[in-house]
């Protein structure tokens, strides 16, 4: 029971760095991504291949992984960012098909059998084999990465990152940036997912395409339009209830699509602010007119 | 075999085109994506495959419920993920959708399952020769009534009362308003046209792969989404235009690059688009 509350927790804390890195491009830049599963498989894959054939240790394996998901955002933001809010969603979308593709078909990645054996992390000389010290590593992650969100919402960035999400045109004769804030942030949360996917990928020590699709990038959506899009607080909330609430209705198993779909259309009609996005912030950006 | 493959890519780029139309009407009137397009297109293919499976409908008869229903759906969906969200953040209809496309997608699951329903009934077809060169008398029937149904479409917006107010809505909502036209109404109709158009696209591969299944409308739909673009989102040839060239240019890419990657050159089309031509081949207002 320890073991499966450690498992859990640790899930908990991937999924947290999912939510708060995509509640960057939701809830600040104003724009969607539904293709954030396939950065978290990206850096899944290049941290689990650095480290299976270049044996590098897992600060390494996870720099990678954050930097190739990083590259891989800002190369999809460069031609998408300039153009409206919606079509970043499509082509993410199409993004994560082709990178599911990319994992099926290729020999190096395993194709659908995925990459077994990824070892644990081991360094500082200690082996992060055992779940609680692993939990340990991910909450000190996990806490940094809160520590910069945070820092960087409220900082001059932040707030130009506000000012594109509720109005981009006033944004701009404001002398803001817009495209490139835009692409910043993208670029940003897509290393993060990369990191998320090495947490994963040194923990399970198994991936394969599955884990990354369609479904995986809904489910992160869900968990941030739950909390509260454009709350940091609420994003941590959404992951861990969603984390939680699929084991405790195990038997609900074949409904739980059914339930996220009509999570997200059923809390945007009556609260589109989600459970903490209670500030005024989150609902004057969310009502544009009237 | 070019010219094989040229055939293949025209039949189901002209369903591509089918799907893209509706996308483009509503992204004319509403400036939004419809993201449970490819829903509709998969409630169509249900209804008529389980109407023809009580062996008392006739195929005509259960392709034209089958369009209606997707065509309701369309009005439905509108009515409940659309309009209590008009006036929001672009991006609040956007998830909305989302959401609506994965209850739809779930629920189909969950009430037909997840296996593949053959057609239920078996046509016979022939080849005849065109030009010298064979072509399947089932993909002649498929281009044919796909093109027809573009036809009636251009028509019915370019002629008729109806028409014209959806372009007037399109162009200007709130003149639209002020010249009596009803706004939420003609975007009603162009939800009903739509997706009626999408529905009868879901028919037709579901007699051209033999299958039916939950998730049969989700790369269609994002591949007719790539076609809206590529054509010029927002019009109407334009969308006819895109899913007639992406349906050739992926069967011509899966049978001379690779077959393993034949769902992704539409979206690596796609993303070339967005990087060269945003506003698409026709110029519409991806801007």
């Amino acid at each position: 029971m320890a073991a499966y509350v450690l498992h859990l927790a640790i899930l908990a804390g991937i999924y947290i760095i999912l939510t708060v890195s995509i509640n960057l491009i939701i809830g600040y830049a104003g724009q969607v991504s539904l293709g954030h599963a396939a950065f978290y498989g990206i850096g899944a894959y290049i941290s689990a291949l650095v480290s299976l054939h270049w044996h590098l240790p897992f600060p390494a394996a996870a720099l990678a992984a954050l930097l190739a998901a990083g590259l891989c955002g800002l190369a999809l933001g460069l031609p998408t960012l300039r153009l409206k809010e919606d079509y970043l969603a499509i082509v993410t979308l199409g993004f994560g098909v082709i990178v599911d593709l990319v994992f099926l078909n290729l020999e190096v990645t395993g194709g659908p059998d995925g990459l077994p054996g990824i070892p644990a992390p081991s360094f500082l000389g200690l082996d992060f084999r055992p779940p609680w010290l692993y939990l340990i590593l991910v909450v000190v992650i996990v806490i940094l990465v809160l520590i910069a969100a945070y820092r960087l919402v409220d900082s001059y960035h932040g707030r130009a990152l506000r000012a594109i999400r509720d109005h981009e045109i006033t944004a701009q004769v404001m002398g803001i940036n817009t495209p490139a804030y835009k692409i910043v942030v993208f670029t940003l949360a897509a290393a993060l997912a990369g990191l998320a996917g090495s947490l994963y990928a040194h923990y399970i020590t198994f991936i394969n395409p599955e884990t990354f699709g369609l479904h995986t990038s809904i489910l992160i959506l869900t968990m941030v339009v739950l909390g509260g899009m454009g709350s940091i607080a609420g994003s941590v909330l959404g992951a861990v209830i969603l984390t939680i609430l699929p084991e405790m209705l195990r038997q609900a198993h074949a409904y739980q699509e059914l339930i996220y779909g009509g999570l997200l259309m059923l809390l945007l009609i009556w609260r589109p602010s989600g459970l903490l996005g209670r500030g005024k912030l989150s609902l004057k950006f969310l009502k544009r007119e009237g | 075999m070019f010219f094989q493959q040229l055939i293949n890519g025209l039949t189901t780029g002209s369903v591509y085109a089918l799907i893209a139309l509706g996308y483009t009407m509503i992204y004319g009137i509403l400036g939004l994506i419809n993201f449970a397009q490819g829903e509709i297109y998969m409630c169509g293919a249900f209804v008529a495959v389980l109407l023809l499976a009580t062996g008392k409908v006739n195929f005509f008869l259960a392709f034209a419920l089958g369009m209606a229903a997707a065509a309701i759906l369309g009005v439905l969906l509108e009515r409940a993920a659309f309009r209590p969200l008009r006036g929001f953040h672009p991006l609040v209809p956007l998830i909305s959708a989302i959401g609506a496309s994965i209850l739809l997608q779930s629920l189909a699951l969950l009430l037909f399952g997840p296996n593949d329903r053959p057609f239920p009934i078996q046509f016979t077809f022939s080849s005849v020769e065109i030009a010298g060169l064979p072509v399947s008398t089932l993909q002649v029937a498929i281009l044919a009534a796909a093109l027809g149904f573009m036809g009636l479409l251009v028509v019915f917006v370019r002629y008729t009362t109806y028409g014209k107010a959806i372009v007037a809505c399109a162009l200007d909502r709130d003149t639209a308003r002020l010249m009596g036209i009803n706004v939420d109404r003609m975007v009603s109709l162009t939800f009903l046209l739509g997706s009626a158009l999408s529905g009868a696209a879901g028919i037709m591969m579901a007699v051209y792969y033999n299958a039916t299944y939950p998730r049969m409308g989700m790369l269609p739909g994002l591949k007719a989404f790539s076609a809206a673009i590529l054509g010029g989102v927002g019009s109407i040839p334009g969308a006819i235009l895109g899913g007639l060239l992406l349906g050739v240019a992926e069967s011509l890419g899966a049978a001379y690059i690779s077959s393993g990657f034949k769902d992704a050159i539409a979206f690596a089309i796609l993303i070339l688009v967005l990087l060269l031509r945003p506003q698409g081949i026709l110029r519409g207002r991806g801007d």
